[in-house]
């Protein structure tokens, strides 16, 4: 017989679609077993900065409360897209400012509060600054989420298909207005790393080309493809590009408008790295600049962005978080601490923190989706 | 006289680099010394590699030949920090789990992972500086002492500059004055000429770009320009366009430093984007991606107003282009 525990639960990073469906999922599988779960606001912006909310950061979370926000978007806690322990910026008595460690302080908070373990829903970057909180001793299980689908160690991370859904929808959007313009629209999905957002999407809307990053891109290729469909009557076409696609070696293209750049991830490499990102929309940029000069048609850029992370959950992200939280919640009841909770269908297993940090679920070469898209005629820049 | 502390021989800054022959750090032909560590975080710093206090790690993949060729750092990161993600060999920094412990910097033989920052003496750091000596009796130059905020390092910088006084070399700083008052009073009686920035006049808006407000920079200045008559002062504005390129904020710094006879100048450094692949290099995001340097013509009308408020003709020459606006 297990005695009641008390936990915590709070977000790492940046947002996706829906994030209450986890709340949800962990709190009734926690009250289920006589638990207390707290949740902490923003991060743990809620801890360190007490100050700044009403109700000193730290929120109970009770059925009733779930309740009253099951399928509503956004997260009743709040997300920081950025909440380090470890750097935390502070002006000092000095009136200086600095970046301290406050990571010791929030170990010695959980302790203080009497919480056996921390579920995390976290992000790549998140992921590494959970880690070494759990290395410092801080009891967790994690649960992945990416509008990218790029955590590794994980079939399918949370917020994936809320993301994928919408993009799907935008997709649609942009090929009616490529119809009716009579041009190439060229749009540019989230997708650092990984590309299975643009290539699933691509493929559920018929795009004539999609290039991500696991796929260098040649655009005479793409060109010579879309000249084909012009030749044949095609009045538009819809290209899908990975934020970060890039060309193949020996066909660097010419930078457009934007050459300066933003180092994003813990996987950007820097300058003459293949994936830094430039900024949102530099990609689409550069395809749209550098096809037009290839295709009987004008091209132009669209960005979806940020804007593909936010907005309505979808039934299948709805099941998979409350799954997850609730998994989180068992990983706990069983002391596996330390570890992320894994979509490997048809289970959800626990796998240790370390066999996902400083990895990413890229789409490999035989992917049935690769597959799929070949065999649509979709162009792969390859 | 000098206390041991104080030992040339033996007192230790973190000194971020030595740059020989500077042309807009101060008077003449001069050699800054760059001082890590900052007070401030002005979102277009130029120097992200001076801010923080501690010797740190910054990596080029341009330079790495690959795991397959190398990989040492791989196996070296006590961190777990160095990966790579298939199918590029480049190695990747994973920032969040780097601690700096710069276990990787020696066994990197293309010298793609490396130090900004490196512990000097005072004598090692002058004799560095010295090497340059001809060419400041010529023109006049000096050290400037540069940062980073250099005042930061009050002690080793007032060693350092004392020392550079004792064996007759001209001494300046830049500074941006948000330091404790204590560490002003040791610098600055070492110093001929103090380059100082008054970013910008507004309070609000000075937290907002550089993290803190400017009412104890403000104190700082008037105390300084009181307390240390002998010492010329030339004020300095990074020109920003859309932030601080207002007709106001020139007029108001003129207003504040004109009833002093030693700030001798007012000078404008247009906003430039050199440092800016540096960010990237350390991990960081630069947040002025959308920003562009001032045009000439917005730079020659707030320099009429500066001109107009010396009471001379409009320079010809161009504004000065200093490493550390």
């Amino acid at each position: 017989m297990n005695s009641p525990k008390r936990i915590a639960i709070n977000l790492g990073g940046g947002y996706v679609p829906g994030l209450n469906a986890v709340l949800h999922g962990a709190v009734l599988a926690a009250t289920e077993l006589g638990w207390e779960i707290l949740g902490l606001r923003d991060g743990y912006e809620g801890v360190l900065f007490p100050e700044r909310y009403p109700d000193r950061g730290i929120v109970k979370l009770t059925p009733a409360l779930m309740d009253s926000v099951a399928g509503a978007s956004g997260c009743i806690l709040g997300t920081a897209a950025r909440t380090d322990p470890f750097h935390v910026r502070r002006v000092n008595a000095a009136n200086a400012v600095e970046e301290i460690d406050r990571s010791d302080e929030l170990i010695a908070w959980v302790k203080r509060e009497k919480i056996d373990a921390v579920i995390s829903i976290v992000d790549v970057p998140a992921l590494s600054i959970l880690w070494k909180l759990h290395r410092k001793g801080l009891p967790t299980v994690c649960i992945p989420k990416s509008a990218e689908n790029q955590m590794a160690a994980t079939q399918l991370s949370f917020g994936f298909n809320s993301a994928l859904s919408f993009t799907v929808e935008m997709l649609d959007h942009a090929r009616q207005a490529a119809a009716s313009a009579r041009k190439i629209g060229v749009v540019e999905v989230p997708g650092e790393h990984a590309g299975w957002l643009a290539l699933q999407s691509a493929i559920a809307v018929c795009a004539d080309a999609v290039l991500i990053p696991e796929v260098p891109y040649d655009l005479a290729r793409v060109a010579a493809r879309l000249n084909q469909k012009i030749l044949d009557g095609q009045t538009h076409g819809l290209v899908v590009v990975s934020e970060g696609a890039i060309a193949a070696a020996g066909h660097i293209l010419p930078a457009a408008a934007h050459p300066l750049k933003s180092s994003l991830s813990p996987g950007a490499t820097g300058d003459a790295g293949s994936h830094v990102i430039i900024h949102a929309g530099h990609a689409a940029e550069i395809v749209a600049m550098n096809l037009q000069l290839l295709v009987k048609h004008e091209t132009y850029p669209l960005v979806l962005g940020q804007v593909a992370k936010g907005g309505s959950i979808t039934a299948v992200d709805r099941q998979l978080g409350i799954g997850y939280g609730a998994a989180a919640v068992r990983g706990i009841q069983q002391n596996q601490t330390g570890t992320m909770v894994s979509f490997q269908p048809p289970e959800l297993k626990f796998v240790p923190l370390a066999e996902a940090i400083n990895k990413f679920r890229t789409v490999p070469p035989d992917s049935v989706f690769m597959q799929v898209a070949r065999s649509l005629g979709i162009a792969l820049g390859d | 006289m000098e206390t041991a502390p104080n030992n040339p021989a033996t007192l230790k800054g973190t000194v971020l680099n030595i740059q020989h022959f500077s042309t807009h750090d101060g008077p003449g032909m001069r050699t800054t010394v760059f001082l890590k560590g900052c007070s401030l975080r002005c979102k277009w710093c130029s120097n992200p590699e001076s801010i923080h206090p501690k010797p740190e790690l910054a990596y080029n993949p341009a330079k790495c030949i690959g795991k397959t060729e190398c990989g040492f750092c791989i196996k070296e990161c006590p961190e777990n920090a160095i990966f790579t993600v298939d199918p590029d060999v480049k190695v990747r920094i994973n920032w969040d789990l780097c601690t700096n412990c710069g276990k990787c910097v020696p066994v990197c033989p293309p010298q793609a992972l490396y130090s900004f920052g490196q512990a000097m003496t005072v004598d090692e750091v002058l004799a560095e500086v010295e090497q340059d000596s001809s060419f400041y009796r010529d023109s006049g130059g000096g050290i400037t002492l540069s940062g980073g905020e250099c005042q930061l390092q009050a002690d080793f910088a007032a060693a350092l500059l004392e020392e550079a006084h004792r064996r007759g070399i001209n001494t300046a700083i830049e500074t941006a004055f948000n330091v404790p008052w204590e560490n002003v009073e040791k610098v600055l009686k070492h110093v001929d000429v103090c380059l100082h920035d008054h970013k910008l006049t507004d309070p609000e808006r000075h937290k907002k770009w550089t993290g803190v407000d400017n009412a104890h920079i403000r104190e700082n200045w008037k105390r300084a320009y009181e307390t240390f008559p002998n010492t010329k002062f030339i004020a300095r504005t990074p020109v920003i366009p859309g932030v601080n390129d207002d007709e106001e904020h020139i007029r108001a710094v003129l207003a504040f430093i004109r009833p002093y006879k030693n700030v001798v100048d007012y000078e404008l450094l247009p906003y430039h984007r050199f440092g800016e692949s540096k960010y990237s290099f350390l991990g960081r995001i630069y947040e002025m991606d959308d920003f562009k340097p001032p045009t000439p013509e917005s730079i020659a009308r707030l320099q009429a107003i500066i001109d107009e408020a010396f009471g001379r003709s409009p320079r010809a020459q161009a504004p000065s282009n200093s490493t550390n606006p």
